[in-house]
């Protein structure tokens, strides 16, 4: 214990920054499985009531985009399209302010290229300015579907593929967690998209692939820490939630750094690039980007790990030390030195508190290593 | 891993990264811009129906054809799985891309009313003499019987039901074609634009008007055939839209060196079938096609070539042009009023002449319908704010974490933004060596992954000084923590870098669109961290790692406090 006397003093900040942490993950997995159980029916009902605001590209359409004059706002601007024969029922009229140039947006279905043509010359008129200034984006329905299925076709063979690949390089149970966290966070994003109706467009798509890469990726480093301490402490009798825990202190600051590192440009991109120069585009990458790291940083510490808990401890080898899980000093202990057998007054202590109000195999205070040989109980 | 190898392996890779970044910059290879970030119109068409890749292929090459005739700076033409991106950066008025883009392999077969060799008379006047102005070298003729005797003909198997799907009309052989799937609902071949910049202004001026009319109804994309009963329809106005069968029109040839006036088209190239080849034909190239059977093939076809043969007032000159997207192919005079089974286009060939011929011939059977699909617009000033607040905020943006990286590994950090110097130089060779080559156009999206690229590469740093940093405080020393550190670091990194080329892979392969884009940069970027973790950081470490500058120092960040219960193990 006396080695840990120097960490000890430390603040939570400084214990942080020297990897001492020792939070009990697991203990407190019950908040995140809560946490995001509760996010996820939040989006299953926002996605069955309001769904998802899908973008021209998606779904077929034309979109034009004109600069805004004295002369035409958006009210003028939605009258001019109308004259032109255009159904006004479904269509979105937005104002976009990118710095000091405002622009009016229209959007509407799939229209002849006649009609186009039209509503931009008129367009341009009332706005007085040249035709040029006007931009117009179509997307015919059939195309949209296309693009629409070609992603989530990929989709599915990447989940496929990546899936296989940690099944291979890790374990099943790890790709099932990580796959898990992920769909999570892609299932939460678009939730938050649909609650605020904010429009899916080819940059969301872009931004969330990037977060599922990124969320993946988390998870990996998380997992290969986990699969390493797993074989440290494979001699010792060390339960899984143990394992985890002392993995996720450990690699706590690598994710904290990381999501540091990968949120930084994002909240600059955000901040100074829409915000400053009022780059309409970059706030749509920028603003998916943010939300989807923010879930992926989240999911990666509670809930692919506590998942990977969960499914672990059903497993034989593990089955036996449920429930039984250091914390405090202890786990503190097992973070800085990577050594379970260092500590074995504050373990049976612990065993002692925790043991003995569930229902484990091994008796309260026995310094048993392999509790399914009773024998050697005996003879010890 | 002895010192030497290391110091080898380092300067092995600095050599290449800046011999590339130099190369480049000597080269004048920067990355272009694409769409998005700098203006301009984007076209997306897809085949739909019946096609062969072939016709595609060729579809593609009179696109590239045509966009470059206009002469638009750095236009991308990608072919997406079946589908056409067309990117043409700084055009600003998409009806003029539109029509630029838009072509088929439709191959209609009309008679010349009049033939005019260029020679600075304006052609579209119709007080040019009826006679033809100069004696055409090309001939069609009976594949078997008249020409050539050597020619063992494949001809006419006799097989009763035509192929093509597109046969019923009982038609009144007055109207010429009735097959209802070359409808004009498919994007037909018109080219405002192309013909005024390629042609003479008295030419571009009788089109232009007519091309609001006609694009209306040729890329609303209903299902083929629908709008079938309007192209029979005489049409009121005389305006000669190339496309217009119906209509008489004017074409020149592909080198530009003749006018002609031409007739309602009597037929398409879907009178014969798909074995075009060119051959040698009575000692000089020629090509050797065969007709279908019955009401859409032989028929159809002789019909015209008896009309031509006999000079009657349709076909006044006795030639019939075979015309691509408005350009006449080849003339050839009709030397018999009627053809069975093959049919043999001779003349003054040359042989690359004769194969590209036979290759519109074969595509001309089996024409690809393109649909235009999406077209997106950005205005430049909107793509040039992009890119300018993209890059600001970006550059901010990594300040800011190399910034954090100082305070957290303090000199270490240097190491790391070293490598994403050296990173970045990799990076930006590649892709302006892509730009100039692949035509590669870096997208806002690209950008994007650029910038997360970033996230990536900090993070193999923060993996392996993380692990460095285990390993010394279990009382390691600097030396044996930095070769096991990067040992496992490399492991992890592997691992977690495999995921992203996989994804990077497979979103490659099998979407479309910016997400393309995206996964491109995403692998591109997703390698070179491997190779800066491997080329440059180890070596770096590994070298630091032994030299006696670093021994001593608390370049680490590292508290001393840790360091010292067993700091000399």
């Amino acid at each position: 214990m006396s080695d840990d006397n120097s960490s000890t003093r430390r603040g939570p900040l400084g214990r942080l920054y020297h990897g001492e942490t020792a939070i009990d993950f697991y203990g407190r997995r019950h908040y995140g499985f809560i946490v995001s159980g509760a996010l996820v029916v939040i989006t299953a009902i926002s996605l069955f009531f309001s769904g998802l605001e899908l973008g021209i590209d998606f779904e077929g359409g034309v979109a034009w985009q004109v600069p805004a004059s004295p002369t035409l706002d958006s009210e003028v601007a939605r009258s001019v399209v109308a004259q032109n024969g255009v159904e006004m029922a479904n269509a979105k009229v937005q104002t976009l302010k990118s710095g000091e140039l405002e622009s009016i947006r229209i959007q509407v279905g799939d229209q002849s290229s006649e009609v186009r043509s039209a509503v931009q010359a008129a367009l341009a008129v009332a706005a007085g300015v040249d035709i040029n200034e006007v931009s117009v984006s179509s997307v015919s329905s059939s195309w949209g579907r296309t693009i629409t299925e070609k992603g989530v076709r990929a989709l599915v063979v990447f989940l496929i593929l990546v899936s296989l690949y940690i099944a291979w390089r890790f374990e099943w149970r790890m790709a099932l967690a990580a796959i898990m966290a992920m769909l999570h966070d892609v299932l939460i994003s678009s939730g938050i998209y649909s609650l605020f109706g904010l429009e899916v467009t080819p940059a969301t798509v872009v931004a969330f692939l990037t977060i599922l890469g990124f969320s993946l990726y988390d998870t990996i480093v998380v997992f290969d820490k986990v699969k390493d301490n797993m074989e440290r402490f494979s001699a010792s009798r060390t339960g899984i939630a143990d394992i985890v825990n002392v993995s996720m202190n450990q690699v706590l600051m690598r994710s904290l750094n990381t999501s540091l590192a990968a949120v930084l440009p994002v909240i600059s991109l955000l901040a100074v690039g829409s915000g400053v120069f009022g780059a309409v585009a970059l706030r749509e990458f920028a603003v998916a980007l943010l939300v989807g790291l923010l879930i992926g940083s989240y999911s990666s510490i509670f809930v692919a790990s506590p998942l990977l808990t969960v499914f672990k401890e059903r497993e034989s080898h593990f089955r036996n030390l449920r429930g039984l899980h250091a914390s405090g000093a202890e786990l503190e202990h097992m973070v800085v030195t990577g050594n379970a057998t260092g500590s074995k007054k504050v373990r049976r202590q612990t065993e002692v508190d925790t043991g003995s109000s569930q229902a484990s195999p091994v008796a309260p205070g026995s310094p048993l290593t392999h509790p399914p040989r009773p024998r050697k109980k005996r003879r010890r | 891993m002895t010192r030497r190898r290391l110091a080898i392996t380092l300067l092995g890779l600095v050599v290449v990264v800046l011999g590339s970044l130099a190369g480049n910059i000597v080269a004048g290879n920067v990355p272009s811009l694409g769409l998005d970030l700098r203006g301009g119109v984007s076209v997306t068409q897809e085949p739909v129906g019946e096609f062969d890749s072939e016709s595609l292929d060729l579809a593609v090459e009179r696109i590239r054809e045509r966009v470059d005739s206009l002469g638009v700076a750095e236009p991308e033409i990608i072919r997406q799985g079946d589908a056409i991106v067309v990117n043409l950066p700084g055009v600003d008025n998409q009806d003029d891309a539109i029509e630029l883009v838009k072509v088929t392999g439709e191959v209609l077969l009309r008679p010349v009313l009049l033939a005019q060799v260029v020679d600075g008379l304006d052609p579209t006047t119709n007080g040019v003499s009826t006679t033809v102005a100069q004696t055409p070298t090309t001939t069609v003729a009976q594949t078997p019987s008249t020409t050539d005797a050597q020619t063992p003909t494949t001809t006419v198997a006799q097989t009763p039901s035509p192929t093509d799907s597109s046969t019923t009309l009982p038609g009144g052989p007055a109207r010429p074609i009735t097959a209802s799937s070359v409808a004009d609902s498919t994007p037909t071949t018109t080219t405002a634009s192309g013909l005024s910049t390629t042609t003479a202004s008295g030419l571009s001026t009788t089109t232009a008007s007519g091309l609001s009319t006609t694009t209306a109804v040729t890329e609303t994309g209903g299902p083929p055939g629908t709008e079938a009963p309007s192209a029979e329809a005489p049409e009121p106005t005389g305006i000669p839209d190339p496309s217009d069968r119906a209509a008489t029109v004017l074409a020149q040839n592909a080198d530009g060196t003749e006018y002609y006036q031409l007739g309602p088209a009597f037929a398409t190239g879907e009178v014969f079938k798909g074995d075009a080849r060119a051959d040698i034909i009575g000692g000089g190239w020629g090509v050797r096609i065969t007709l279908r059977d019955g009401a859409t093939g032989a028929d159809l076809w002789n019909l015209g070539a008896s009309r031509c043969f006999v000079k009657d007032t349709s076909c006044p000159t006795g030639r019939m042009a075979i015309v691509l997207d408005g350009v006449v192919q080849s003339a050839p005079s009709v030397n018999q009023p009627s053809f069975t089974g093959g049919v043999d286009i001779t003349g003054s060939f040359a042989e690359s002449e004769a194969k590209q011929l036979a290759r519109v011939l074969r595509s001309g059977a089996l024409p690809v319908r393109l649909q235009v699909q999406a077209v997106q617009a950005v205005s430049p000033t909107l793509g040039g704010d992009s890119l300018r607040a993209a890059v600001i905020s970006g550059l901010i943006g990594v300040g800011l974490v190399l910034l954090f990286m100082l305070l957290y590994y303090r000199s270490l950090a240097v190491v790391l933004i070293i490598g994403l110097v050296v990173s970045g130089a990799l990076q930006w060779s590649v892709i302006s060596l892509l730009s100039r080559t692949n035509g590669l156009a870096l997208s806002l999206a690209g950008v994007t992954g650029i910038i997360v690229s970033v996230g990536v590469t900090v993070d193999s740093y923060v993996v392996f000084f993380e692990k460095l940093k285990d390993e010394l405080k279990v009382g390691r020393t600097l030396r044996n923590s930095a070769e096991r550190g990067f040992t496992s670091a490399w492991r992890t990194i592997l691992a977690a870098d495999t995921v992203s080329l996989l994804a990077a892979a497979t979103l490659w392969w099998l979407s479309v669109g910016s997400v393309r884009g995206f996964a491109f940069f995403l692998g591109l970027s997703t390698l070179c961290d491997l190779i800066i973790a491997w080329f440059f950081t180890r070596p770096t470490m590994l070298l630091l790692a032994r030299s006696n500058f670093a021994v001593g120092r608390r370049i680490l960040g590292i508290g001393k406090s840790v360091l010292t219960p067993g700091g000399s193990a």
